[in-house]
């Protein structure tokens, strides 16, 4: 079946093919060769022509099957597992290791997340819906390590603290942003859309930016007089507290 | 990842400011029924209690000082943290009717209150009185408590782990990774990138060159 529609995608390339040459016009009593006038661009790009080779990318060929769980699970109330990875136990292990046991929690985390769908579906209780709790705390360790593996060997080689360039800038609205780089394929003074951002703030916005500054400020000084209202209720209540403290000071 | 970590944000669970934490776990339907959305009762005022400070766990033998059961030693079953509350097994009940219906009375059962920290007082195992309690270090540097009265150490507690689980009888499933197989220590530090070493592993070999970009 898939060799068929294969073929079909191979007979549809051809026929692409075919109405492209058409597009090729002679030059004229001069010209030798052909000169290419206008190439549509709704062709799409084949390997070889005319056989197509169909290409299976994974080592397994279990398909679908691996969205679902074990078939003896199907029905249960509840289902045991061990423990999460923890972020120590992950730090041991060599790259190629994590890069392995990723696409098995990513495998086994799309199925739990299959039968979470399936279970709100059918208004059914998830059985053991902590399993897809302790994937997700294994992936995130996962990615934590591999995060922390290469924040090292950045800091190493070059030296930067973060892995994306960014700059401190004033926007528009006059506040101090960290701005994140973008990749551009062209350079910032030919670009237009990018010149349309406006890194600075006109006079006018000076007012805002007090204001913004008075609220600020405000907050603050409302957040440290709640501190010490809530500090001398504690006191009045908790008369041991303020001894406990300085005792643990000393 | 940032659709992850957003989805992660969602789902983590948010209380209103001064939300008074009873003896139902928030989320739970009797929780939901006592405190509904929307509802703004004045905030107890708690004692903060650092965590190493904190020095009842479940499993401890105590003694109430003060009380209806004065005097009587029990079993620590919940600790609630929110509160600095400490619930004994059978000890400090009243009584209340369940599964009440319309024309049932409903089954009276005994239902403990939960009692604050300094209400109790840890029981000494070498002569069975209450005695302060204090964090100290051992010669192994492990971090235990220690009686002021007789100086001898309280263990930390043996309790059954909430989901069931008894470590000395598991046995691994077929997802399951054995011990000594997550334990096994396979990483070489080297001054590769994970993308780097799994190319090399796998014999992929890269001969596209980047485009130059600009970064702005």
């Amino acid at each position: 079946m898939a060799a068929a529609r294969f073929g079909v995608l191979c007979r549809r390339v051809s026929a692409a093919v075919k109405t492209a040459g058409s597009f090729l016009s002679p030059q004229g009593s001069a010209g030798t060769g052909f000169s290419l006038i206008l190439l549509p661009k709704n062709i799409p790009s084949v390997t070889s022509l005319p056989q197509c080779r169909i290409i299976h990318t994974t080592l397994s060929r279990k398909g679908l099957e691996e969205f679902f769980d074990d078939p003896k699970n199907w029905g249960e109330e509840k289902v045991k597992s061990g423990a999460a990875w923890t972020c120590q136990q992950l730090r041991n292990k060599s790259n190629e290791d994590l890069h392995k046991l990723w696409y098995v929690l990513l495998k086994e985390r799309n199925m739990l997340l299959t039968l979470e769908q399936e279970a709100k579906r059918q208004i059914l209780p998830m059985p053991s819906p902590e399993r897809l709790e302790k994937v997700i705390e294994s992936m995130d360790a996962l990615d934590k390590v591999v995060q922390e593996r290469e924040d090292a060997l950045r800091l190493l080689q070059t030296g930067q603290e973060k892995p994306r360039p960014g700059a401190w800038r004033k926007d528009i609205f006059g506040r101090i942003i960290w701005h994140k780089f973008k990749q551009w394929a062209i350079p910032w003074h030919l670009n237009k859309r990018y010149n349309r951002k406006r890194f600075f703030a006109m006079p006018y916005v000076d007012q805002f930016d007090r204001l913004r500054l008075e609220k600020h400020a405000r907050i603050q000084i409302r957040k440290r007089n709640l501190e010490k209202k809530k500090a001398k209720l504690l006191q009045e209540k908790f008369p041991h507290l303020s001894e406990a403290q300085k005792s643990s000071l000393a | 990842m940032r659709l992850s970590a957003l989805l992660a944000l969602a789902s983590k669970v948010t209380l209103p400011p001064h939300y008074r934490h009873g003896m139902s776990r928030p989320g739970t339907m009797a929780a939901k029924r006592r405190n509904p959305p929307g509802s703004r009762r004045p905030p107890v005022l708690v004692e903060p209690i650092s965590d190493e400070d904190w020095h009842l766990f479940c499993g401890d033998r105590v003694e109430i000082l003060e009380g209806k059961d004065a005097g009587k030693q029990g079993k620590v079953v919940q600790v609630i943290r929110e509160r600095n509350w400490v619930v004994l097994e059978g000890l400090n009940t009243h009584h209340r009717y369940i599964g009440r219906t319309a024309d049932f009375r409903g089954t009276m059962i005994p239902s403990e209150a939960p009692l604050l920290h300094h209400q109790v007082k840890l029981v000494d195992p070498v002569d069975r009185k209450p005695t302060e309690v204090e964090w100290r270090f051992t010669e192994a540097g492990e971090r235990v408590r220690v009686s002021t009265r007789s100086g001898r150490i309280i263990p930390k507690p043996e309790f059954p782990r909430a989901d069931g689980i008894v470590p000395e009888t598991w046995i691994d499933g077929p997802k399951d990774t054995s011990v000594e197989d997550a334990l096994e220590r396979t990483y070489v530090p080297r001054l590769k990138t994970l993308e780097e070493e799994v190319m090399e592993a796998m014999g992929i070999q890269e001969t596209r060159r980047h485009k130059k970009v600009y970064w702005y």
